[in-house]
């Protein structure tokens, strides 16, 4: 059989391509962005240069979410690194009318009930924060150094099940990256498999 | 309907009721474990199957769910002797949406574990086996579940076999992917941004399979590994007689180099290869010729 040519098929391969070159590489600047929060407020990610920056994506009916928020090990996670001068962006990507869409006041109350104390909730109900970085699951997590350089891409941790009984033997994969980075030391797992339900984009 | 006419078979041979168990219903699913044979021979091989029934829309996932999700996990509990092998997995479906792209299965499939039987079984006894099974089931939402399910056979060195249960096996195998023949050969060539996997069959690819000739002739690859290749990019395929060349993106995951990418080859028809290949970096200096960076192609339109 001859190859075939089929220049359509071939040009929306490339475009398609060329979608998922812009994402976030572990070593490389981490794409900028421009965000609202659950509060109003506007967060651009080139002001918060000199710090540490977290960013967890969130879906709170997802399992692997209540895995992490109903056991409480999230909100340990942020008051601990938060505390610690880092800052923990939570964000949600899921679009209208899919799972763990949020309004602000809604968000706001759920914070508020779970005793969740990031920094900020970047509202993203377009999912362009999500696919600037391309963020996969619920949770996805990324750490952003001071300068700006992407440091970690991947899991919350190395245990991929729904099952809160599987932290306390869990590598929290956040936790033991920002110590490392925090002791001068090179990061030992920069980037790994992140675990958890798909991000409810908008189609 | 197979059902049926088995049970009404068994009636009138007052047979061995093939499926062994009960359903039993989980959320969006039903499950039942299936034994191929009536009994349990000492010493011998004894395939089992999981069997998950998805209610439409639902699905559950591969040995590498691919962007999201879990695959299942089974805990047996055997009789003394007894030992269960690894879940020879079916070849899965790539479920895509606009950016992200899972591996799994749909409407019904059935999990094969081969049991090996203990050598020192009383005849005429019986034996108990019990799985907990845990997986996860998503269609827009997921949801975490688990079933315990359990089967109970006789202890004999005589089986009867079911033609209906025989074929579901038989279906079951042919999508479970067979060793890459001893004559092909692999490789994957690395460059900067893409996998370039080149296959050489020692047999015509498409003609082997002239009913696959229309639609266009589809092939898969599947990574065995999370964070080599970008699930949900297009796969670049260009199908010569003997030879297929899949550009694959690489994974913004990927950090450090690989020596072989691992995974599952569909080819024209439908017949699922274990593929290994072994990476050679193809990575040119700047301004040399560039291969296989954008082959202009044909595209495997799933």
């Amino acid at each position: 059989m001859k190859t075939l040519r089929h220049p359509t098929l071939y040009l929306s391969a490339l475009l398609i391509l060329t979608t998922f070159a812009l994402a976030a590489r572990v070593g490389e600047a981490a794409p900028d962005f421009t965000a609202t929060d659950s509060n109003g407020r506007t967060h651009h990610l080139a002001d918060y240069k000199g710090k540490y920056v977290v960013l967890e994506w969130h879906n709170q009916g997802c399992p692997y979410t209540k895995k992490h928020y109903e056991s409480g090990n999230m909100q340990r996670l942020q008051k601990e690194w938060t505390g610690k001068g880092v800052v923990w962006f939570t964000v949600i990507s899921s679009a209208p009318g899919t799972q763990g869409y949020v309004t602000a006041s809604e968000e706001n109350d759920y914070a508020k009930r779970m005793h969740a104390t990031p920094s900020a909730v970047l509202l993203d109900p377009e999912g362009n924060l999500g696919h600037l970085y391309a963020a996969k699951t619920t949770p996805h997590m990324y750490i952003i150094d001071p300068k700006g350089t992407l440091l970690y891409n991947g899991a919350i941790d190395d245990h991929p099940t729904a099952d809160a009984s599987d932290i306390p033997a869990s590598r929290n994969y956040v936790s033991a990256a920002l110590q490392e980075a925090l002791s001068g030391k090179p990061v030992a797992d920069a980037a790994t498999r992140p675990y958890g339900c798909s991000v409810k984009y908008k189609d | 309907m197979r059902f049926r006419l088995v049970m009404f078979s068994c009636f009138l041979l007052a047979c061995w009721h093939p499926a062994g168990a009960q359903k039993t219903a989980a959320k969006h699913a039903q499950l039942e474990l299936l034994a191929q044979q009536s009994a349990a021979i000492p010493g011998r091989t004894l395939p089992l199957g999981v069997h998950f029934q998805l209610e439409k829309g639902w699905h559950i996932y591969w040995i590498n769910p691919g962007d999201s999700g879990q695959p299942p996990v089974f805990q047996w509990q055997l009789p003394p002797g007894f030992s269960a092998g690894d879940i020879q997995w079916p070849r899965p479906e790539k479920m895509q949406t606009a950016h992200l792209a899972d591996y799994g299965y749909h409407d019904d499939v059935l999990l094969l574990v081969p049991l090996h039987a203990g050598k020192d079984l009383k005849s005429n006894s019986r034996v108990e086996i019990g799985l907990d099974a845990k997986w996860l089931i998503c269609r827009e939402v997921c949801i975490a579940d688990r079933a315990h399910l359990h089967i109970a056979l006789p202890v004999s060195s005589v089986v009867q076999s079911d033609p209906g249960t025989e074929q579901v096996f038989a279906n079951a195998r042919k999508q479970v992917p067979r060793p890459f023949p001893a004559r092909w050969k692999a490789r994957a060539e690395s460059h900067k941004k893409t996998f370039v996997l080149v296959v050489e069959t020692d047999t015509a690819i498409v003609s082997s399979n002239p009913t696959s000739i229309r639609p266009p002739p589809a092939v898969d690859f599947f990574p065995l590994q999370a964070d080599q290749i970008e699930n949900a990019a297009v796969q670049v395929v260009v199908l010569g007689d003997t030879r297929v060349e899949i550009t694959l993106q690489k994974s913004d995951q990927l950090i450090k180099p690989i020596s072989l990418l691992k995974g599952v080859l569909v080819l024209p028809g439908g017949l699922p290869y274990r593929i290994e290949a072994p990476v050679i970096d193809r990575e040119m200096p700047t301004g040399k010729r560039r291969t296989g960076e954008a082959p202009a192609a044909k595209t495997n339109p799933e």
